[in-house]
Parts: C-alpha cells; structure tokens; sequence
C-alpha cells in the first residue's frame, strides 16, 4: 500500500466508508460470505431437526421458504435426545429469531453480485470462479422458482378406471403453506351438472361460521383437526364419551386428533384431516346436524362423499377432501404390475401402462410409467409413486415445476467450473513441486 | 543405495503376502467324512437374492448370537463324561486316543453351517442338539431375572436353559409388541429381539425357510417342507407321480446328517447339488465365489494389515524414517489392493456398484481414504500418507464389521434405489465427498497432534500439510457438490423434487457449506495453517452427522439396540473431535514443535562460543 500521507488516507477511508463503493465493498467481502455461510449451516441443521416433530412442508415453510424464523429451543433439546444425552421428556421453552432461507439466500446472491462487481475481472484465469458462481446463481434461483410455481399432487386410478384430475397436495409455497385440504359440497339435483361449492382450507383452520350465498346453509366448524384418525364407535369400548355429531357418518366413526406427522417419520408423511361441521339454517340460524367431515372417509372407494338432506327431495353431498385440479386430458389404467423379490414382499419395481386421451389435441396413445421413468406431459411429470391396496389400482405423483431444469443446468456449470479452477490449482501445484524437486 | 532400505520393505511385504494367501487358502472336505464344504456351497434363495447355503447359515447365525459366524458345539452328556474319563486315563489305546482326539475336535469352534444342519434336522432329532447350542445372545439384565438365567462371560444361551420359561417371554412379548416404538424400554427391545430371534430359529427348523426345491419353469423356488408336502399329496394322489428327486435328495441329506451316515449324505448332496446345477449354472460359479469371499473374509484382514501399517509408521518417527516409511508405504498399497479386489468381489457377487447401503459406503470411504492418502503419499514422502491412510482404512472397516451385524450386506435394493446408473452416479460421487471431507480431517488431527506433542512439525511440514489438506478439501467441495446435485437429480427423476429438505439430503449439505466455509476462510486469510486444520478436524463432526446421525433422527425403523450403540460411538466421536479441536487451540507457544525451534536456536547460541 502507497504510505504517501496518512491524513490523505484518512481521508479516503471516511470518504469511502459512505459512498457507494463502501457499501459495495463491505457487501463484497469474504467475511461477510463465511459469516453467511455458518448462518445458512445453522438455518439447514435447525430446520432438520424441526422435522422431528413437524411435517416436513411446515419445516420447508418456517425455515427456508420464508424471510425469518422463530427457531425453538426444543429443536436442540431433540437433537440431545436422538443421542440420548439428556432424557426423552425434556421441554426447552424459549424460542430465538434467525434469518429464514429467502434472507440469507438474498444476502448471499448480494454478497456474491458484489464481489463479482469490484473484486473480479474477466480473465481466463477467473473462468473456474465465474462458472461455479454462475451455477450458483442458477441454483438459488432454481429453488425461488419452485418455491413459487412448483405444484405437487396426485392421481389416483383404480384398474380399468380413468382419472382426469389431480389431488393437489398441500407443499409449501413463496410464503406458508399453500393447497391443504378443503370442504367439498357438491349438488347432483341437475342431471349431469354438478354444481360444487368450496370451502378453502385456511377457512376451516381459522373455524367459526362460514356463509356462502351459493350454500342453501350456513356452516359453523366445530372443530378441525390438522392430523388424525379415524375409528368405528363401539358402544362397549366409547361408554361415556360425547360424540360431537349427531348426524351422517359421525353416527358410527370417530375422530380422534393426532399430533401432525412429522418429517422424519416413515410411516406418514402427510396431515391427515378431519373436521366436526355444523350445518345451520340460513334463516333461523338453528342446527341441522352436526357431521364429521374427514380425508379418511373421503379415501373410502365406497363412497367418498356423505348426504346433507335440505328436505325430502333435495340433498347436498359433502366431502373433505384434497383440493382438485382439472386436466383437459385423462387417463386410463390399462394395467398395473407390482413385481416383488423372489420369496420376499420387498417391491422390485411398479409400472403402470396407461392410456392418455387428449381430446383436444385428438391424442389418444399408451404409454409405460414405472419406477424412475416418468412421463413428461402437457408441462407436468407423472411418476410412479404408489398402488392402492390389493394392487387395485396406481397412484401417480404429478408435478408441475417450471423451474425443474434450472439445478441440471448448475450441475454442468458448477462441475465445469470447479473441474477447470481446481484443475488450474493442481497444474500449477505439480508445476511448483517439479521444480522444487529439481 | 543402502541395503536395508530395499530388504527391510520386501521382507514385510514377502510375509504381508503370505499372511493373505494363507487366510485365503480354502480347507478341503476330508475323503471319508461329511463334504460340509461342498453343502455350504449350495445356492438357495433366500430374501429375493440366491446365495450359497454358506452365507444363509452365516447370516442366520450372527444375527441370533449378535456377531460371531462360528459357534461352540454343546457336547451330550454323554460325549461329556467320555471326553472326561478319555482325558483322565493315563494309558490309552490307539483306538481311545482317536476317539479322544474326535472328541476335543467336536469341542473347538465349528462353521455356521453345522448349526444350521443342527437346527434344520431339529425337528426329528431326539437328542435335540440344535435347542443345546449356545447361540442366543441376551444381554438385558431383567430379560435375562425373568428367564431365570445367569450372567455369565459371553451372555450366550440355548433354548434349553430358558425353555421353562417360554410363556412368561411370550407375555412379555405381547406387551412390547403392543406398545408403540417410542414407548418401549430396554427391555421391550430386547424381548422382541429374542422374540425375533426365535422366530428365525423355528423357520428353520420347520424347515420353511430358505427356498432350497427348484420349482418348474415360471414358477417360484418353495421351502423344502411346502415342497415335500405337496410333492407327497400328489404321490398319494397318484402313484404314478414320482417324488421329487430334488425333495427326496435334500431330505435324504438330512436324514443321513441326523444318523451321522457321512457317506450317504455326501451321495444325497451330489445328487441334489447335480439337479441345480441344472437349474442354475451360473449362479453356481458365483456362489461358489461367495462362499470362498465368506471364508477369506479380506476386510477383516485388511484391518489387521492396515493397522500393522500404523504401527510401522509410528516407529517411522522415532527410527530409520526413510527404510519403514517405505515398507509402510508398500504394505499398505498391498493391502489397498485386497482391499480393492474384495470391494471388487462385492460388485461382481451382487452385480451392482459399490456402494448400495451403509455397510458397503463404509468399506467405501476406507477404500477411498486410502487411495487418497497412498497418492499424498507418493507425491510428498513424508510418511504422513501413510499414518492417515491406514488408520482412516483400519477404522472405516471396523465399522463396517460391527454394521455388517445387521444381517445380509449384500440385501436386495427397495424399487426407487434399483437402478445402477444413480447409484453409481450419486452415491459414489457423494461417498468421495465424504472421503475426501474425512482424509482433510484427518490431516487436521495429524497437523494437531505433530505440532503439539512431538517436535516434528517443522515450517516446511507445517506447510506441506496444510497444502495437503486445501488440496484435498478441494477435492472433497467438487465431490460432495457433485454428488448433492446429481442426488437431487435423481430425486427428480423419480418423484419430481430436485430438492425435498429431507434429513439427508440436508447434512449432504452441510458437508457442502462446511468445505466452501473452509475454502472461502482460506481465501479471505480468516484461517491460516493451523485454523485450516482445525476447522477440517470439525468437517469430521459434520460428515459424522451426515453419515450416521441423520439417520438416528428417523428413529423408529430399526430400533432394536443397535441404535444406542451408534449414539453412543457418534457422541465418543464427537466429544474427541471437539477435544482436538481444543488441543489445537492451545496458544502456539506452548506446542512441542514451537518450543523445538527455540530451544534448536538457543542451543547454536551456546554451541558457538565452545567451538569458537
């Protein structure tokens, strides 16, 4: 560094500390990139340990899809238990904010952008760098892309049956949770026009009263629980206990509340709902019934939906179920094969042979979807996922995610990048030793 | 050139030699007695794969006695007091010395697959041998009060010893049973353990397990007791329908193995052993490869050899560096190509790549860590190579043998992992990032300990370590990167999300973030020589954690005692990890190699006047 005057100097320190290229130059710096890093590694490791006890949808949203986090205590206090240094009942109140994924995310593109700006300059030499944080870039942004757009969800179809919408499942989107379970109220009394009414799902989590002018009622939830079970009343075993319904499938089945399903569970990933509904009427405001809604009797190939009768001719069916996408195609289960291990019930591969029609585009062909071969149509991946029980028929995962070629991309640059710049270091390291050796 | 430097390594590496071949050396079957060999290479089918009879009795076998593949015979009574009146005669004929000489024979450890001819003619033995063998391993104080059983060395019973007690376990086991996962104690778990145990035992000896009767074409292999029913119905049914000659041949088997008739059990296995050839012809030539891997058992060797390595490279520090770091540096490469062709075996027996479950991505990253280290080794010729490659390799393995307890290594893959192309894309790609995150590790430690308790960390070694140890950081950000994405790749391959969050992927990560820590600290000069090394002594927590903790969180799956025993080794890894972290803290002044250099510079000072 030039010693030329010191109050010169001086001068320049005070001067840049408030210009822009001092903003610049702090935003560029390598401290600030570690410092972020251990933030992120701290942000990653929290947010693994919150599926302990959480879905991992909510731990996505509360940690890496938002801007800040409350981070509880007792996700350490989990930690301490899974390696059983303090005991399994220990409660840690207290909670701490930290910056949540989109924050730190952002302060790292800033921080990369800036250093890009003033610290480096195009050159031969810097290709590796460039490649590998370009690829980055690619990366984070592939990630804000699919937190935004990216739409997961499910297609059920029975052998021999035909499906032409998705059960959207409930992922986590830009901010929060987004597609949950929502009440269905379907009215079959015009001839092949069935007029369906929605309630959304952060109605039925608030509760209360919800009024509809296309509903012939008013509805009061009653309760609404995130996770549950369902199971038969049995007079002998449920003596003395108070059944909120009185009325419809409530009659013969219960539910019972359970905590939410946690991420880190193998048995179930995904919030099974129930709802206990008060359908009063619009005038008087009286009851007509307490029902329970609920996911589990919705999955019932029986009979998915339950009747509300308004009066002796007329009836409204009701169903809690996943939210619904429409599909201007459909598709038909030509066959489903489940093959297993010889002498074992461990699954070898799932295939379902599907046929598509598309009567837009007048398409109308058989494809094969199994085991890490999906489908890509129409913008959406159908993958194998799973079979109804029995092997009666084949559920396909469907996802929509514009953003999906975004991390094949990064793969190439950043391998590019790295392959190119450790390279560089290498040769020039072998380089050095020749000549030491000499 | 000094001859003891070309002698000394081709000695060791003469008798590292011979010490393989001869582990390797399979016995043959004696002329006139039971061919055991021959049986033990049969291929059955057991857990969807076909294996030798030998790994089916193996497995079956360690699983129940929690480790050993070998058993001690139980002797009858009257077996007993012969040996005793046998041992005590002071003049004995030359027919009483054979008998003595079969009798301490019987005594001494016997192969998996004479307990498994125990347990399979149990049912119509009289002398009920197999339930005499003790083989089941109960650890649980209040299982063992509650089976009325003694501790003793070895915690191993047989059936027979707790028989009387068979309906209070089952009413402990009801209740364990009913319990939920989280809720069962120590003892629940080792109720259903034993519970679990014993289950396997009856399949086997009611014979319904492992599928040993060929069927027809198209149709499944069945046990032989299924086989031998139906195959006897229709007998009956119509006398024109001859009895399997597969179920009479491995029937008779038994039976002459039961009558202690080795001449006609070696006739009925040659039989029987001819029909699936038929059947099987190629799968013959690979269980027959099998059961050779199972004897040699080159990754129990690897250790013994790998730690040998250690040893001559520790005496390398105190005497003849340049002689014993060779021969290290030469055994070691020996022993890394045993390692290698048993990592090899492993692929040709299943057919797919390496590393396909925690076992194998233990064998893995040994085998990784110590090519690396052999390379550090050949480019720097400072023996340090040598230390870390051989003690990363000793240790991965022995983790690999207390992983392999679990059962079979070479198990079948669940549907979504049934494809060769990720596994050997991501898991590879990923498994050398943790390698690589490891060997730095390892450097960090050796940096530590080198310059804090001996005086060899020299600024010369201070630097060529800490280049080692960028360079291979360097490597270990490529690989872990790679491998991330390429497994977020495959994730969207198959169900559609690149990135799901999910416990392992998330310490995959932080494998990621760690070494771009480490680099960038590097670059920005917030770390010099030693805080490189220390923060690659914490990289080690990391992969740690990403390896074997993100799976402790899914708690639940396999929880029978195993699991507390990983908390346990990964909490011991951990609190040694942070206290070198705390050694290396330790202000530099106080380092021996610190203090070497003074001491070195006021030495001279007082050398000169004398000279002068």
């Amino acid at each position: 560094m030039d010693n030329s005057g010191h109050s010169a100097n001086h001068n320049q320190v005070l001067k840049s500390r408030f210009s822009l290229m001092g903003i610049l130059k702090a935003l560029a710096s390598l401290q600030l990139t570690v410092v972020l890093f251990i933030f992120s590694l701290v942000l990653v490791f929290a947010g693994t340990l919150a599926q302990v006890d959480n879905p991992i949808w909510t731990a996505v949203s509360d940690y890496f899809r938002s801007f800040y986090v409350f981070i509880p205590n007792q996700v350490f206090a989990r930690f301490c238990q899974t390696f059983r240094w303090v005991s399994p009942t220990a409660q840690w109140p207290g909670s701490f904010p930290f910056p949540g994924g989109w924050t730190i995310g952002a302060l790292l593109l800033a921080n990369l952008l800036a250093a890009h700006a003033i610290r480096f300059k195009f050159s031969s030499k810097r290709i590796g760098i460039i490649s590998i944080h370009a690829g980055l870039i690619l990366l984070m942004l592939g990630e804000l892309i699919t937190g935004i757009f990216a739409v997961e969800g499910n297609m059920t179809i029975e052998q021999g049956g035909a499906s032409n919408y998705l059960e959207l499942k409930e992922t986590s989107g830009f901010m929060g949770k987004v597609n949950g379970p929502e009440l269905a109220f379907s009215d079959f009394s015009t001839p092949k026009k069935e007029k369906v009414v929605v309630i959304p799902n952060h109605l039925l989590k608030s509760g209360g009263k919800v009024s509809n002018p296309q509903l012939p009622f008013d509805i009061e939830i009653i309760k609404y629980m995130n996770n549950s079970a369902v199971e038969e009343l049995d007079p002998e075993k449920n003596k003395g206990l108070t059944n909120l319904a009185n009325a419809g499938d409530g009659l013969r089945i219960r539910a019972i509340e359970k905590s939410e399903a946690s991420g880190t569970d193998k048995d179930q990933k995904i919030d099974l709902p129930s709802a206990y509904i008060n359908i009063l009427d619009k005038k008087t405001g009286e009851s007509k019934g307490i029902y329970l809604a609920s996911i589990w009797l919705s999955l019932s190939t029986l009979k998915p939906t339950q009747s509300v009768p308004l009066d002796e001719n007329n009836k409204i069916e009701m169903a809690l179920r996943f939210k619904r996408s429409y599909k201007p195609f459909s598709m038909e289960l030509l066959e489903f094969k489940h093959e297993r291990y010889l002498g074992t019930n461990t699954p070898k591969n799932f295939s379902s042979k599907i046929k598509l029609i598309n009567e837009n585009s007048n398409e109308n062909r058989e494809t094969l979807i199994s085991m890490n071969n999906p489908l890509r149509y129409d913008g959406e991946t159908f993958y194998q996922s799973g079979f109804l029980p029995n092997d009666k028929g084949t559920i396909l995962q469907v996802v929509r995610n514009p953003g999906w070629i975004m991390p094949y991309l990064s793969c190439l640059v950043v391998s590019f990048g790295m392959l190119i710049h450790f390279g560089m270091h290498l040769n020039t390291f072998l380089k050095q030793r020749a000549i030491s050796n000499e | 050139m000094n001859k003891p430097g070309v002698f000394i390594p081709a000695i060791v590496l003469v008798i590292g030699f011979v010490y393989f071949y001869w582990q390797a050396a399979l016995p043959a079957d004696p002329v006139d007695g039971f061919h055991f060999q021959e049986f033990s290479r049969l291929p059955i089918i057991d857990r969807g794969r076909i294996k030798p009879m030998d790994t089916f009795a193996r497995i079956s076998l360690m699983v129940i006695n929690d480790g050993f593949q070998t058993f001690k015979p139980e002797l009858s009574e009257k077996e007993k007091s012969e040996l005793a009146s046998l041992k005590n005669k002071s003049n004995r004929s030359a027919e009483e010395n054979k008998s003595l000489v079969a009798l301490t024979g019987k005594e001494k450890r016997q192969p998996a697959v004479r307990w498994l001819l125990d347990v399979m003619t149990s049912r119509f033995s009289d002398n009920h041998i197999a339930e005499r063998h003790k083989v089941f391993r109960i650890e649980n104080d209040q299982l063992l009060g509650l089976l009325g059983l003694q501790p003793r060395p070895g915690l191993r019973y047989s059936i027979e010893e707790f028989a009387g007690q068979m309906a209070e376990l089952e009413k402990a086991g009801k209740a364990a049973d009913q319990k939920e996962n989280s809720k069962r104690d120590a003892f629940d778990k080792s109720v259903l353990q034993l519970a679990h145990h014993l289950q396997s035992f009856m399949e086997i000896a009611a014979l319904q397990t492992p599928l040993v009767i060929p069927a027809g074409k198209g149709e499944d292999w069945k046990p032989f007791m299924q086989a031998a029913l139906e195959s006897r119905n229709a007998n009956q049914a119509d006398p024109n329908i001859s009895m399997n000659p597969a179920v009479s041949s491995f029937g008779q088997m038994l039976l002459s193995y039961l009558k202690n008739e080795p001449l006609n059990f070696n006739k009925a296995l040659g039989e029987y052993k001819s029909l699936i050839q038929k059947e099987l012809p190629v799968q013959s030539e690979v269980s027959n490869f099998e059961v050779f891997f199972n004897h040699f058992s080159p990754f129990y060797h690897c250790i013994v050899v790998y730690l040998f390595v250690f040893l001559i490279s520790c005496f390398a520090w105190v005497t003849a560096p340049a002689t014993l770091n060779k021969t290290a540096f030469w055994l070691c490469i020996l022993t890394l190509l045993v390692h290698t062709w048993a990592l090899g075996s492993r692929m040709y027996i299943q057919g797919r790549p390496p590393v396909t479950n925690l076992y194998s991505s233990a064998i893995f990253i040994g085998w990784g860590c110590v090519l690396g280290c052999i390379m550090l080794e050949g480019i720097y010729k400072n023996g340090i190579g040598n230390i870390v490659g051989s003690i990363t390799g000793s240790l991965t393995l022995l983790i690999a043998q207390h992983l392999s307890a679990e059962g079979d290594t070479l198990e079948m893959m669940q549907a979504v992992l049934d494809t060769n192309f990720w596994l050997a894309t991501h898991v590879t790609c990923v498994t050398l990032g943790y390698t690589a995150t490891f060997v730095a590790g390892f450097l960090g430690i050796v940096y530590v300990m080198m310059g804090l308790i001996t005086n060899t960390l020299t600024p010369e070694r201070d630097k060529s370590l800490t280049q080692m140890t960028y360079g291979v950081v360097c490597f270990a950000m490529l690989f872990s990167f790679v491998g991330t994405v390429l497994g977020g790749i495959w994730a969207d391959q198959s169900w559609g999300r690149f990135w799901g969050w999910d416990p392992k992927e998330n310490g995959a990560l932080l494998i990621v973030i760690w070494n771009a820590v480490i680099l960038h600290a590097r670059w920005g000069g917030m770390a010099k020589n030693r805080g490189i090394a220390l923060l690659s002594i914490a990289g080690n927590m990391i992969t740690g954690w990403s390896w074997f903790g993100t799976n402790q969180l899914g708690v639940g799956l396999h929880a029978y005692g195993f699991n507390d025993q990983l908390a346990w080794g990964l909490t011991a890894f951990w609190i040694s990890q942070l206290g070198l972290i705390g050694l290396g803290l330790i202000p530099r002044q106080y380092w021996l190699s610190s203090r070497a250099a003074t001491h070195n510079i006021t030495n001279l000072a007082k050398l000169q006047p004398k000279q002068a």
